[in-house]
């Protein structure tokens, strides 16, 4: 199985106690779905190898205490710290509701403004811990759109289209020629524009 | 140390006034601020900022989770790439 066929779960962090056990990050939306792993494949210099699990506790902050079958002891642990964590992409589960959507599945979808109109493509997500963003290639230019109900409406998987509503002068913003830096205040009592 | 309760939270004068002003006209359009140490008040709730980052405007659609922060946490000044790798995460 190549990772072309996975989905990336995580990666393992430490090692937890002295008889084999792993701490797991899992760079999920929710964890607990993952309570009942029963196998997980690791990246082992290149390759991924299947490994089952023998028990997993969720723990605080997207973490995981994890102990794997033929990993008794720390040695054998430690050497699978900073590992990358795959499943099958089987695994992820379908999204069948169109105001739902996997950020890597709307990577080239065009974006459609309810008042503008077709817009540009997605060609990136960047998920973050404060805010998600689209990166939308507008005029030639980057537009970063908030992922958030009340600008991004619905996706429409079958003709790979973003149905959105931009805040008005949104795209002002990043198709206003003049430089950044000449707008900007010199003093503390200017930090806002206009 | 924490900022005095006395004082009450900083928000960027005009800042704050472009919000009223929004707020009263019922519109609301993008607000370009540098101002990333401005604190956000419930009244900014609904708004969209483009925070400058030192390099570029960051859009940030404020929600009611995000009132008592300041706005510059919401642009990142590093590290800001983007990676699509296949993953158990998307808009919930």
């Amino acid at each position: 199985m190549t990772k072309d066929d996975c989905y990336l779960l995580g990666h393992i962090t430490k090692t937890h106690g002295v008889n084999g056990e792993l701490v797991f990050f899992l760079d999920v939306d929710d964890p607990n779905v993952y309570e009942e792993l029963e196998s997980v494949l690791i990246e082992v210099k290149g390759d991924l190898l299947p490994y089952f699990i023998e028990s997993i506790a969720i723990v605080k902050g997207s973490r995981a205490i994890v102990a794997i079958e033929g990993i008794d002891t720390i040695e054998q642990a430690s050497r699978l710290i900073k590992a990358n964590l795959y499943l099958p992409l089987d695994n992820l589960e379908p999204i069948e509701d169109n105001t739902r959507f996997y950020f890597h599945e709307i990577v080239d979808f065009r974006i459609i403004d309810s008042n503008e109109g077709e817009l540009g493509t997605v060609t990136t997500v960047y998920n973050m811990d404060t805010q998600d963003l689209i990166e939308m290639s507008y005029q030639g230019k980057e537009v970063l759109i908030p992922i958030n109900s009340d600008i991004v409406h619905t996706v429409d998987r079958t003709n790979k289209t973003l149905n959105v509503t931009l805040p008005d002068g949104l795209l002002d913003v990043y198709l206003s020629d003049a430089p950044d830096h000449t707008d900007a205040p010199d003093g503390d009592e200017a930090y806002d524009e206009d | 140390m924490a900022r005095s309760l006395k004082k009450g939270p900083y928000i960027d004068f005009r800042l704050d006034n472009k919000v009223q002003t929004m707020n009263d006209s019922g519109k609301k359009s993008v607000i370009k601020t540098w101002s990333r140490r401005s604190m956000i008040s419930p009244d900014f709730i609904g708004h969209t900022f483009a925070v400058h980052n030192g390099n570029k405007f960051i859009p940030v659609y404020v929600t009611e989770n995000m009132v008592g922060h300041k706005l510059g946490e919401f642009a990142p000044t590093r590290n800001f790439r983007g990676h699509v790798a296949k993953k158990d995460k998307g808009k919930r």
